[in-house]
Order: structure tokens, then C-alpha cells, then sequence
């Protein structure tokens, strides 16, 4: 809510300035500040002309002698409209003017000026200025400008949270800062008076609570005085004519909305409040028409509507400048329906956001006087007659204040003289017994205040929150939980996947976990939740894979040039069977930079299935996990290039070469792993492992190769001579260190696997006769049963 | 036996000024076959008895004059052809200017739950998680959100395909799975994913990152609340930071505040980061509200609690000075490299 600096001094007495007032404002819960002060300058002060002559060496200069009342100075001035006796602003030396213009003393022709007498446009308060600046006569001499001149105003912006609807008005800031500061409020004088009935209203819905008609006949539309038209547009409201206007002004004084309309364009001279019927229309003040539903209330006459109920008038009721008699209206809708009407129709109003913050039974009888006053005041006329219909009985809210309760919460005892003082500024009524219990009946602008601790937050909120001091928590009365045992909210295996990757130079990314479902067509992937309201395209559906997204996220940066991308992500995904914690990691291009001594060594390895695959071994924290072929490869993966991870005989992951067909249009291929933390123990960290002794005696390195056919899978051989190995032989560890075919050297079909063997015997040093021996048995072995031949 | 005397001063003499190859023909000149001092000694038969004692002992301790003097002019020489090796190796420190591995990175988002977690942690936290997908009873009801109340016109929110589930608004439905899985004393954080359905421009997005704290037993009060968030600040920034504490309003707390913090950037004075306020809004908190407790069967005349929820995204930026929430979601590496 915007307001005045100014206006409010009208309702409480108060000596802070703008900035001052704005953070008393926000300490009190009510965020607050100066977003515009028109007072732009410093140094000026106001001062009197005690003499003008002519300046002896330019016809259009004067020289004035000008006191501030301390001193005199001596001021060269080139407007003609000065002259003796007025009172002026005077920017001193050392002054800065708006747009940063400094006053220093200066010679003007000759002649030193200790200053400048300023215009309204030297102080940026108008575009153009013919002359200088005159103050009233009567305006004290010496005094800062800004705290003489009325138009100087400063305008705040208050945040008014949801639950204080009480506050979008100049009444409720001022209870705020009198609850605070402890004054009381000046409410405006109201008269009352008894009048005929207004038998033409009907209340057919129960959404509409009370119903307040007035009846004014005899007005003469016009412009509204300055005053008022000022105020409206400090609190950011156009002026429109006196009896808008008058009705505006009240809801920013008060909060309680009003609507006025020319009751004789009405083709029935009826006022029904009733829900509209499907599919009606309405042509709103706006310009616009809507459709409304029988869940939204209407203001209408025999045939249609005139105005949407709590949210925007009608078009076709208007008041214009033949307006001669005008019907008042205050009401109080549920909050709830004007809510949903306001969002429905995707139409707010100044008026639906203070009817949907709820208002104030009492107010709302107060305003129906204040603003029939001032519209007779404004406008002329004659109050008719009223109306005030109510379809509910209102009950105040009492509540039992237990002082106890109070420092239970707070942790901080506050007396109870305080606490009934400061609730009792804020129009609570009390009764104080016996045994520390307060009753107290709220007011009925203060529908937020519900229970005990609603009051509680009251007396803390004045009290202001900073006055209560903070101790430094005691250890023992902080170890008092228990819950959970995790270490990180991150998975123990996600620290360590994170950790591994960070040193071989992967960069971490965020994903959202939307995506448009088009996005999932590239991959074959299916969604299984599809946002019902987006607002984007891209908020689509929950993404079924981190896949779609990383593989974005490398487009953009070989987009940019990057020729080595290596990223990994932990999010969740969301699947058949609900939303599953996943880690996957994606790479492209070259395994290392570009450096100089790769070059010179000829070295430059790109990302490819073998290398990936290394990674995803070497990350993965025990040797459980087991890597096996991809028996059922999803199709995004190269049908040839891809593996399963096996973990207690569960598939937990996959990985592999994207399929080049997805990849199309990138030069390398692109490694791919996904891994489901949620099919196994994702507490799962690095695991015990278990002390085996073993010989001290070197080991003995022999390289054998051999040739196989090229459709022999592999963990075939592996599978013999780690069987060899295990048998707890001489044969101790293998590598492979070479694996090639070549149809000229081997012929079709074959390929050739070189290791490397390392031979021990725990007590002895081993003798070159009982290595071949081994090795001969294992080539044997190779040979019996996978027709395995040693390479020529 | 002048002899020998003169022997000695000759070659220490030698010695003192040879390289590798002079000093094996040395020992080859003086201890080799023919060598003058073997000569010596093979021909000690030629002397008397009496002086066939002396010679031989001379002749011997020139012999392991010589060979010690060898063998430290061997030492010294070796470590000189050292030195001069490594100074021939040397290599320009300023030419390292790129490594052959590219550094990893840690996304700053997470980076900032894992340090916030510790400090928590630190003061008797433990870490609890909760799902993504919600429905209406976690994410509002039971956090004293009713249906058609404004609050819900403010956090916009994903509803799924079927109406009934939704993606959380905030993490506090996780203190009500917490809650009902047990009984107090509690004492968690809640760090997860946030979904708001709004358009993102540079201070929102509709995915961001809350750490929700909660803590409920008999006596807390709002003033532990002060103090552990007083605390958690002062570790996590910077100790004697000036913060306030704000009232505000959330509907599962009561009272409630918000909490600002000095600007660390211009020290309070106001710069265009905290839009010349001087403060940086930093979290939300309060004292659990009875009806949240009730809704879990605690009874609130028995336990208070407090609970706080900060955003992750925000304490980031800030940290970090990121002017735009976007750039977390975008992965360039350009940018994730910075961390």
C-alpha cells in the first residue's frame, strides 16, 4: 500500500522522518519504505530578501542581500520576480541540488555570490520555472526547505502481510504506530443521522455477510477539491470525480471498499446482491467483458448485472458528469468467494484485495457515514435514505490470555502492565483477573487474531522482536533429538560418486525437473506425471531420466566451443513406481585439455565406451557392484556399446554409448550412466573392507598374447583365468593391456588380447620353469575350452 | 719415506682438482697394479725388518688416504653433476599456465545445502528428507493452509495430471512427516527441491532449494529460536554480522518472523544488491502453530517448537554474488567452473 508521509500525521502525532517512520514501520512487522521523497537537494534552508539592487556590471544580474537569521549573505540573482521582504530558498555553499550540482561561492561579473536563491525547477520540483521560488510570508527564516514547504512529501510503500487486511489504510498504519509509540489515534468526526429506509435492496446470497445502501440524491458531479485528489494519487490512485473520488478516498482512509453507481440508469429501480447465473456478462469499468459462474456474486438489477461483487463495477451504471443520484454501497462479501472470482477472472482490483483480506464489521457501519458525509461535502445533495442488511449475526472474538503462556513462548517474561498496555493500543478490550489471565475481546478489525498465541505475537511484535535478546543455545539443551542418523542429505554414495568425479575434473550441474514432453520423444522415454497447470511450456512433465536434460546441457556448452564436457548430476526422477533418487553422468570429447605435452607425446584420448566404463568402475565403491552386457539396452543407448551394473543380483544401473543416431550432428561419441539409488541401500557407503596378509617377495611380470574369435565374449577368457587365480595358484593378478584385430595380420574374425601376468609364491622366490609351467597350463586350459590359441 | 710424504702431497693435490676420469686413472697411477703405492708394498721384502714395519704402514695409510680422498671427491663431484642437472632442468613457473586436467566442480546450489547442513549439524540437527510429490493435506492442511485462503494465491502450485497430488510449494510438509513419524523431542533440517509455478526472470524460478529447520520439545521457546538462528548465522557468514529479526506472517507459525542480514557487500551502507536498504532478506521462521502441532496429535499445551525455512538459491546468490537465479539451471560450464 502506498502511502503519504504527510496524510498519516493526520491520524497520529508522530517526529520521525520518512526513513525514520519506515523502519518503526518494519520492525512492527510492516515492511516499509520511502520510495519517493521529492526532496532531492540538501543544504538548502529558507531565507529572507532584506535588499535587491542592481549588479553594477550586468543589466540582467541582482544583487541581494539575504539573511537566514543568523547571518547575511551576499547572492547574485538573475529572476526578475525577486524583491525585498519575500522569503526564499537559499542553497548555501556547500549545497547540492538535484542532478548533483554542488554551490560553491562564486564571481559572477566580478562580483562574489555566496549562494543561490533557487527556483522550483533548480530544485526539480517542476519541469519549467519563470522566477524564483517565493515562499509564504509568513514561513519561518532558516529552517531546512523541506520541513517548510507542504508539497514536499514523501510517499511509502508498505508490504501488508496477507493476515493484516486491517492495514491497507491510513486508519490501521496509524493504530500500528499509536500501538507502538503508545498515542492515541485522531479518528475523523462522523455525523450520524436517522433517515428513511432504502426498500429497494434484496439480498438473495448468503456469500454476501452485510449489505450497507445509501441514498443520495441531488449531487452535482465535478472535479474533487486538491486536497483530496492529492491524496488519492500519493496512495496511487487516480482521481476521477468528487464522488468516486469520495468513495476512494474513505477505502484508503478506513480499508473498508465502497462502490458507488447512478442508480437511475438501473432499468428496474432494484438492487439485487445474488450469484450470477453460468455464462452471464457483465462490461466492466475496465472496458473489458467477462463471463462470470454462479460461484461469483453480483450486484444487479432486474435484467443484469451492474457490477461483479467486491471486485470491479459495471460499465453501463457509471457515474458521470449527469449523475444526480448516486447509490452508496458498503458491504462485506466472504473473503473466499472474491478470492476465487478475482482469480478466475484474472481481475484485481483495490477493492477485491482488501475484500479478500477480510474486513471489519465495525468499520464497515463507520465508513457507510464517512463516506455519505463527504460525498454531501464534496458533491452537494442530500442523504435519502439507508439501508443496512445483514444475513449473518456477528460475534466478537474472545480469547483467554494466560501471562504465563506468554514467557512459555517467548522464553522472556514480559509484565503484565506492559502486555495489557500495549494490547489495549491496539483497541483490545480487557479484563484483568485474578491468577494471570487477561480476558480480552478483539477488535473487529483484527479477524487475524484467532487464538491464545495470535496475542502472544501481538505483545512481541510491539514489544519489537529485537528487544527480546538472543542467549547463546546451551549444548545440553540441544542434543535432546532423536531422529535420523543421516550424515548428509545427500546419499553417502553421492558424497563419494561427487567427490571421485570433482577430482577427475566433472563438473556438477542442476537440472530442473521439468521438462516439455516433446523433449522425451529424441530418447524413446516415456513421462509418467504431466503437469495439469503449467504456466510454461517447459513445465511440462516431470522428467522420467536425467538423460534429456544432460544431454541439453552438453549441446550448450559444445555450442560454445567447450571440446571436453564431463557433468554429473544428483536429482530425483520420476517413474512408474514414484520418484526415485538417481545419479547419472554424462561425457563427450577429450578426456584431457589440449596441452603441450600430450602433443609432443602424441597423446590426445577422447571419451569412448572403455575409458567411461573406467570411470563408472572406478567410482563405484566396492567390487559388488558388478558390470555385465546390457542383455535388454534401452534404444538411447549404442545397441553395441552399452553394460549393465549389477548389485546383488539386482540391475541397478546402465551405461554406454549414446546411440549415434540420437547423437547425430556431434563429432565424438558421447558416454552416458545412470545409476538407480534407490534399488539398493543408497545409505550405502564405501564398504569395511577386510585385511587379507600378503607375501613380501617381488612378483614376477610375464606378457603372453593370444588370439580369439571375435564373437567370444570376452568374460569368457576373464572368467578362466580369474577362475586360475582364484584357485590360489602362483597366478596372482592379470591386465589386459592390448586388444586389437586385424583381418590382414589374424585373419576374419579373430582378435588378439595381450596381458599381462603376475606370478608369486608367498614363501619362495619362483624359478623361471615353474612360471612357463603355469602359464602353458593356463594357455592349455584356454585352448581345451575356448579354442584359444597363443598369437603367433 | 720422503717418498711417501711426497706421494701424499701429490696426489691430494690431484685429487682436489680431478674429475670422474682423472680420478679412476689416479687410482689406477697409485693403487692399480703397477701402481706406485702397490709397488711400494710388493717391494717391502727389499727393506729391513725395522723398516719394513714403517714403510708398510706408511705406504697402507697412503693407500687409505688416497682411496678416501676418491671417494669424497666422487661424493662431491656427484652432488655438483646433481645440481647442475637440476639447474638444467629447471622449469619456468610462469609457463604453467593451463594443466592437462581440467578442475571439477561442485554446483554452487548444493555446495551451499552441504555447508548450511554442517553448520546445523554442528548444533545438534539431524538431516531428514521428504517427497517431491505431494498432496494437498502435507503441503497446506496440515500446515494450517486452509482451502481458498490468499496464501495459496501467492505460492502458485504444480498440481500433477490427476488433481489430487501436487509438487511441494515449500519443505515444510517435511515437518509434518517427521512429526508423525515420531514423537519429541525433534530436531531436524529439511533440505530439498521447491516448485512454484510462476514465470522465472531473474530473482524467481519455478524449481529452487529450501533447508526447513525444526525443532519441538517441552520449553522451546522463541528466543532459542533467536539464538540458534543468531548462531547459525554468525558460523555461516560471519561472526558479529548484525541481523533482525522482522515480524511477518506464515500461516504455520505463530508469532513469525523474518529474518534480515546485514548487507555484507557494502556493510549496511546500502549498494544495489540490497537495493539500498542496508539488509538482506534472509529466512523465514517462527513458533510452530499449535494447529500444525495438532494436526500431527502433539499437544500443544505441552510442546512448542519452532521451525524456519530458508531459501537456498537466495543465501547463494548472495553469497556468491550471482545477480540471476537462472544461471544455476543453465550448466554452462563457463559458469559452473567458477566454483
Amino acid at each position: 500500500m502506498r502511502l503519504s508521509y504527510n496524510w498519516l500525521k493526520r491520524f497520529i502525532d508522530f517526529d520521525f522522518n520518512p526513513q525514520e517512520l519506515a523502519s518503526i514501520l518494519t520492525s512492527i512487522g510492516i515492511e516499509t519504505s520511502v520510495v519517493s521523497s521529492k526532496c532531492c537537494w540538501s543544504g538548502v534552508v529558507t531565507a529572507k530578501v532584506l535588499d535587491v539592487q542592481k549588479h553594477p556590471y550586468a543589466d540582467k544580474l541582482y544583487l541581494c542581500k539575504v539573511s537566514d537569521g543568523l547571518k547575511d549573505y551576499s547572492i547574485i540573482c538573475g529572476a526578475k520576480n525577486v524583491s525585498s521582504g519575500q522569503v526564499v530558498p537559499l542553497a548555501k555553499i556547500g549545497a547540492v541540488l538535484p542532478g548533483g550540482i554542488k554551490i560553491k561561492k562564486s564571481k559572477i561579473r566580478g562580483i562574489y555570490s555566496e549562494g543561490m536563491i533557487c527556483s522550483k525547477e533548480e530544485l526539480g520540483l517542476e519541469k519549467k520555472s519563470d522566477g524564483i521560488l517565493i515562499l509564504d510570508k509568513n514561513t519561518e527564516v532558516g529552517v531546512v526547505l523541506e520541513n517548510a514547504l507542504d508539497e514536499i512529501d514523501s510517499v511509502l510503500e508498505a508490504e501488508i502481510t496477507l493476515n493484516r487486511g486491517d492495514c491497507l489504510s491510513y486508519l490501521g498504519i496509524a493504530r500500528e504506530i499509536g500501538a507502538k509509540i503508545r498515542k492515541t489515534l485522531s479518528i475523523p468526526a462522523i455525523k450520524t443521522f436517522d433517515v428513511q429506509d432504502l426498500n429497494c435492496i434484496e439480498v438473495k446470497s448468503d456469500l454476501c455477510r452485510r449489505y450497507i445502501g445509501v441514498l443520495i440524491s441531488g449531487v452535482k458531479i465535478g472535479t474533487s477539491p486538491l486536497w483530496i485528489a492529492n491524496v488519492l494519487e500519493k496512495s496511487g490512485i487516480r482521481p476521477i470525480n468528487n464522488v468516486v473520488d469520495a468513495a476512494n478516498y474513505v477505502m484508503i482512509e478506513l480499508g473498508q471498499p465502497l462502490h458507488v453507481f447512478d442508480i437511475t440508469k438501473l432499468e428496474s429501480k432494484k438492487v439485487v446482491i445474488r450469484n450470477a447465473a453460468d455464462c452471464e456478462t457483465i462490461a466492466a469499468l475496465n472496458g473489458k467483458e467477462y463471463k462470470l459462474d454462479a460461484d461469483m456474486i453480483v450486484i444487479a438489477d432486474d435484467k443484469k448485472p451492474v457490477a461483479i461483487a467486491g471486485v470491479m463495477g459495471g460499465e453501463y451504471s457509471c457515474i458521470d458528469e449527469k449523475t444526480e443520484t448516486v447509490f452508496l454501497e458498503i458491504a462485506i462479501f466472504d473473503a473466499g468467494s472474491i478470492r476465487k472470482t478475482s482469480k478466475k477472472l484474472n481481475l484485481s482490483s483495490d477493492s477485491s484485495y482488501r475484500f479478500e483480506r477480510g474486513l471489519s464489521w465495525d468499520i464497515a457501519e463507520f465508513a457507510s457515514w464517512r463516506a455519505a458525509n463527504l460525498i454531501v461535502e464534496l458533491a452537494g445533495g442530500l442523504v435519502k435514505a439507508r439501508k443496512d442488511l445483514q444475513t449473518v449475526k456477528y460475534e466478537r472474538t474472545n480469547i483467554v490470555l494466560r501471562l504465563e503462556r506468554v514467557s512459555k513462548i517467548l522464553g522472556y517474561n514480559v509484565k503484565e502492565d506492559e502486555i495489557a498496555e500495549i494490547l489495549r493500543f491496539l483497541s483490545v478490550d480487557l479484563q484483568q483477573k485474578k491468577g494471570g489471565i487477561i480476558l480480552c475481546t478483539i477488535p473487529s478489525w483484527r479477524n487475524d487474531i484467532k487464538i491464545e498465541v495470535d496475542l502472544v505475537e501481538e505483545i512481541a511484535r510491539i514489544k519489537g522482536y529485537d528487544n527480546i535478546l538472543p542467549v547463546v543455545p546451551s549444548p545440553e539443551k540441544h542434543d535432546a533429538c532423536v531422529y535420523t542418523s543421516n550424515n548428509s542429505f545427500l546419499p553417502c554414495i553421492v558424497e563419494e560418486f561427487r567427490n571421485k568425479l570433482n577430482g577427475l575434473g566433472f563438473s556438477e550441474v542442476l537440472n530442473y525437473s521439468f521438462l516439455e514432453a516433446g523433449e522425451l520423444k529424441k530418447f524413446n522415454l516415456e513421462y509418467f506425471y504431466k503437469i495439469a497447470n503449467p504456466l510454461l511450456k517447459e513445465n511440462e512433465v516431470l522428467r522420467p531420466s536425467l538423460l534429456p536434460a544432460l544431454y541439453k546441457n552438453l549441446l550448450l556448452n559444445i555450442g560454445y566451443g567447450c571440446e571436453r564436457i564431463a557433468l554429473f548430476e544428483y536429482g530425483k526422477i520420476f517413474t512408474g513406481s514414484g520418484e526415485k533418487k538417481t545419479f547419472a553422468v554424462i561425457m563427450c570429447g577429450r578426456v584431457w585439455q589440449e596441452w603441450w605435452k600430450w602433443v609432443e607425446q602424441k597423446i590426445s584420448p577422447k571419451y569412448d565406451f572403455y575409458f567411461g566404463a573406467g570411470i563408472v568402475r572406478n567410482i563405484l565403491p566396492s567390487d559388488k557392484f558388478i558390470i555385465a552386457e546390457n542383455l535388454n539396452p534401452k534404444s538411447y543407448y549404442h545397441s553395441g556399446k552399452t553394460a549393465d551394473i549389477i548389485y546383488r543380483e539386482k540391475l541397478v544401473g546402465e551405461f554406454g554409448i549414446l546411440n549415434p543416431a540420437i547423437t547425430d550432428g556431434i563429432r565424438e561419441e558421447v558416454f552416458y550412466f545412470e545409476i538407480d539409488l534407490d534399488s539398493f541401500d543408497s545409505v550405502y557407503g564405501r564398504e569395511n573392507p577386510i585385511y587379507k596378509a600378503y607375501s613380501r617377495l617381488p612378483m614376477v611380470k610375464r606378457d603372453i598374447s593370444i588370439v580369439a574369435d571375435k564373437n567370444l565374449e570376452f568374460s569368457k577368457i576373464d572368467g578362466i583365468i580369474r577362475g586360475v587365480i582364484r584357485s590360489g595358484g602362483i597366478l596372482k593378478e592379470y591386465s589386459l593391456f592390448s586388444m586389437y584385430s586385424d583381418g590382414y595380420k589374424l585373419g576374419d574374425n579373430k582378435i588378439s588380447y595381450s596381458f599381462r601376468l603376475f606370478y608369486k609364491n608367498d614363501e619362495r622366490t619362483l624359478t623361471d620353469e615353474e612360471v612357463n609351467e603355469d602359464i602353458n597350463t593356463l594357455l592349455g586350459e584356454l585352448y581345451v575350452k575356448l579354442g584359444v590359441k597363443l598369437r603367433e | 719415506m720422503d717418498d711417501i710424504k711426497r706421494i701424499v702431497d701429490e696426489v691430494t693435490q690431484k685429487i682436489r682438482s680431478a674429475n670422474i676420469e682423472i680420478l679412476e686413472n689416479i687410482k689406477s697411477e697409485y693403487l692399480g697394479k703397477n701402481g706406485v703405492v702397490t709397488k711400494i708394498l710388493k717391494s717391502l721384502s727389499h727393506y729391513s725388518v725395522e723398516d719394513r714395519k714403517k714403510v708398510g704402514f706408511e705406504a697402507n695409510r697412503v693407500k687409505s688416504v688416497i682411496e678416501s680422498g676418491i671417494k669424497e671427491r666422487k661424493e662431491v663431484l656427484k652432488k655438483a653433476s646433481l645440481a647442475e642437472k637440476m639447474r638444467k632442468e629447471k622449469v619456468d613457473c610462469s609457463s604453467i599456465f593451463y594443466f592437462p586436467f581440467s578442475k571439477g566442480s561442485f554446483h554452487p546450489v548444493l555446495q551451499t545445502i552441504q555447508d548450511m547442513s554442517l553448520v546445523f549439524k554442528s548444533l545438534g540437527f539431524s538431516i531428514a528428507e521428504g517427497p517431491e510429490i505431494e498432496t494437498d493435506w502435507y503441503n497446506f492442511k496440515a500446515l494450517n493452509i486452509p482451502e481458498n485462503h490468499p496464501v495459496k494465491n501467492v505460492t502458485d502450485t504444480f498440481y500433477l495430471n490427476d488433481m489430487r497430488n501436487l509438487l511441494r510449494t515449500h519443505t515444510s510438509p517435511g515437518q509434518v512427516h517427521v512429526m508423525e513419524k515420531q514423537k519429541p523431542p525433534v530436531k531436524v533440517i529439511i533440505p530439498g527441491r521447491v516448485y512454484r509455478n510462476e514465470s522465472s526472470d531473474a530473482s524467481h524460478s519455478s524449481t529452487f532449494h529450501q533447508i526447513e529447520g525444526l525443532r519441538v520439545d517441552k520449553d522451546v521457546t522463541f528466543l532459542d529460536l533467536k539464538a540458534v538462528l543468531t548462531k547459525f548465522i554468525h558460523s555461516f557468514f560471519c561472526r558479529g554480522l548484525n541481523l533482525r529479526f522482522r515480524p511477518s506472517y506464515f500461516q504455520f507459525t505463530e508469532p513469525s518472523a523474518e529474518v534480515d542480514i546485514q548487507c555484507l557487500f557494502c556493510k549496511g551502507r546500502g549498494c544495489s544488491l540490497c537495493k539500498n536498504s542496508g539488509w538482506i532478506e534472509m529466512l523465514g521462521c517462527g513458533m510452530v502453530h499449535p494447529n500444525v502441532l495438532k494436526a500431527v496429535n502433539y499437544d500443544s499445551e505441552i510442546y512448542t517448537g519452532y521451525a524456519f525455512g530458508i531459501g537456498v538459491e537466495r543465501v547463494a546468490m548472495f553469497k556468491y554474488k550471482i545477480d540471476d537465479i537462472r544461471l544455476f539451471y543453465e550448466n554452462d560450464l563457463r559458469f559452473l567452473k567458477q566454483f
